[in-house]
């Protein structure tokens, strides 16, 4: 047991593990809990918008900063994504199409800046892909301010979001302002987005904003129960992919990326609870008998 | 001094975006009192309703609410209709008239034995108290609806906007919630219900407001529940009506 075990927590023992583990944990509570609301909500495509939005904030401070400049680029692409966001969504005849529209464009941006620079591939695969393995103290001080936030963020505001996501007229009429609401809602996904994006890379956030949500509602139908239990399952998963990814490059010297192997482990846990959800419910149903033919009478 | 009324719309118009919705509605809802709204579907009783919320634009007139021109927060209990709710979203009964106490809570606080005491009475007020641990979207229409008024009774408001509460319900659900409206009139709740049903209207409604579009109609159920002024009411798609009943093709029951 202790040898299977084992590899678990050797592995963090080495400082850039810890750094790691570090990042996705203060990552996963942040993103679970926030991608609980993005699934109630359902704004899946929203938050994939955001991660396109925020990719030329991070391709130009990349570029202007190098890895200093990437959160402060990030950030600001961020608030700035949320807030038009906000206000697409509110006001546009067709909402998606806007958000397709405005985000892939500003992914574009990030693609052209990018391109300008002579290492180019080199620099777009880290900030497509993250670089886990890599990450600073410096870095790792930044993530854990800015999960603080969100989750401040989050956390003030947390009755009145589920509120918002079960019946945003009723919200109104208590008095609430749902667009406030939704601009806290969308800085939250868009600081996540950013705390990520070094981490998992850009292209990979969404799974981790995403799966633990989707885990969680196929686990409970307990509304407080879901966001302790999104948050869990995101960390045991950035624990578990980790390792995995350290073992495999040291023991079998397969070189997995970490930041992807990480979204794997998440993937396949989502596999299967949803196997074992499928299978609880067809256990659950009642068992129907075969229709028996009706007598023939001649 | 007369006390100002819990509603005052006077002359207000409202639009969806640059579309004209609702022209001309002018009427007052005292403190104790109940209105009916009627009109056909698509007549603009919902678009009313939200109007008075300020969720849709007021493109003319004025509406007060309590004496004010934004109403002020927490006097104010809407119920929805049911299918605008996500039957799978994973909450109590309990919980969702917990949300009518948000208000109250604030941003920080955690409900309490206080807050926990309220939604039990919500619950016994519209006989559900034995359903509060149910999941919502496992119970019944008309039990959903109950909820719905627990959780606006649970914030105590002043004025009530039920946006047709009796569509679909059986006559156990009806006359409890028939009974739960008046008992809050007793206690000084005012309300405005948009209904199709004229039971409804004649059993707790003392003033009809007749709407299609625009407003035909306004005042005392009597005076105004005439054939000739429903007739104008529902003049597209054709209606009849007895003593009881408002016959409007489309409408399910009524």
């Amino acid at each position: 047991m202790a040898e299977l075990l084992g590899p678990l927590f050797s592995a963090f023992t080495l400082p850039f593990m810890a750094r790691a583990l570090v990042v996705l944990l203060a990552l996963s509570l942040v993103a679970g809990i926030v991608g609980v609301l993005v699934n109630l909500r359902s704004l899946e495509f929203i938050s994939d918008g955001l991660t396109h939005s925020v990719f030329p904030g991070i391709a130009i401070g990349f570029v202007w900063g190098g890895r200093e400049g990437l959160f402060v680029g990030a950030m600001i692409a961020a608030i700035l994504a949320a807030i038009v966001l906000t206000v697409i969504t509110r006001r546009a005849v067709s909402g998606d199409a806007a958000i397709a529209i405005v985000f892939t464009a500003m992914f574009s941006v990030g693609i052209l800046e990018v391109s300008r620079q002579t290492n180019y591939a080199g620099q777009l695969e880290q900030l497509l892909f993250g670089r886990l393995l890599t990450v600073t103290d410096a870095e790792v001080t930044q993530t854990l301010t800015i999960c603080a936030i969100a989750l401040l963020l989050v956390g003030l505001t947390l009755k009145q979001q589920v509120f918002r996501a079960f019946d945003r007229t009723a919200l109104a009429a208590a008095g609430y302002r749902p667009l406030l609401l939704d601009l806290v809602l969308n800085v939250a996904i868009a600081l996540v987005v950013v705390a990520a994006s070094s981490a998992v890379g850009n292209l990979l956030v969404l799974a981790v904003l995403i799966v633990p949500g989707a885990v969680a509602r196929l686990i409970t139908v307990r509304l407080w129960v879901l966001f302790p239990l999104a948050a869990g399952f995101a960390a045991l998963c950035a624990w578990v992919g980790l390792a995995l990814g350290f073992e495999a490059s040291v023991t079998a010297g397969i070189d997995l990326p970490s930041g992807a192997t990480v979204v794997l482990v998440l993937v396949a846990g989502y596999l299967i609870v949803l196997l074992g959800r499928l299978t609880v419910d067809r256990m659950r149903r009642p068992a129907t008998t075969e229709p028996q033919p009706e007598p023939v009478t001649v | 001094m007369t006390a100002a009324p819990a509603l005052r719309v006077s002359g207000a118009s409202f639009a969806y975006a640059q579309t004209p919705a609702l022209t001309g509605i002018d009427f007052d809802l005292l403190a104790g009192e109940a209105i009916a709204l009627i009109g056909p579907n698509g007549s603009g009783k919902s678009t009313l309703l939200k109007g008075i919320l300020g969720l849709i634009k007021r493109t003319g007139g004025t509406v007060e609410v309590l004496g004010h021109d934004t109403a002020p927060a927490g006097t104010v209990g809407y119920v929805p209709q049911t299918d605008e709710l996500d039957p799978e979203f994973p909450v109590s009964l309990e919980q969702v008239v917990m949300m009518g106490r948000y208000r109250e809570l604030g941003w920080l606080r955690l409900p309490g034995r206080k807050d926990r005491a309220a939604v039990t009475a919500a619950l016994d007020t519209v006989g559900l108290g034995h359903l509060a641990k149910a999941r919502f979207g496992e119970l019944s229409g008309g039990q959903q609806q109950r909820g719905l008024l627990a959780r606006a009774v649970a914030g105590g408001p002043r004025l009530l906007l039920l946006d047709e509460p009796f569509n679909g319900l059986d006559q156990s659900n009806r006359d409890a919630l028939v009974g739960t409206v008046e008992r809050l009139k007793a206690d000084g709740v005012a309300v405005l219900v948009s209904t199709h049903d004229l039971d409804l209207a004649r059993a707790v409604c003392e003033r009809v407001l007749l709407l299609n579009g625009s407003q035909v109609a306004f005042g005392p159920r009597e005076s105004v529940l005439t054939l000739d002024n429903v007739q104008r009411t529902f003049h597209e798609v054709g209606v009849e009506m007895d003593q009881h009943t408002l016959i409007v093709p489309g409408h399910e029951g009524h």
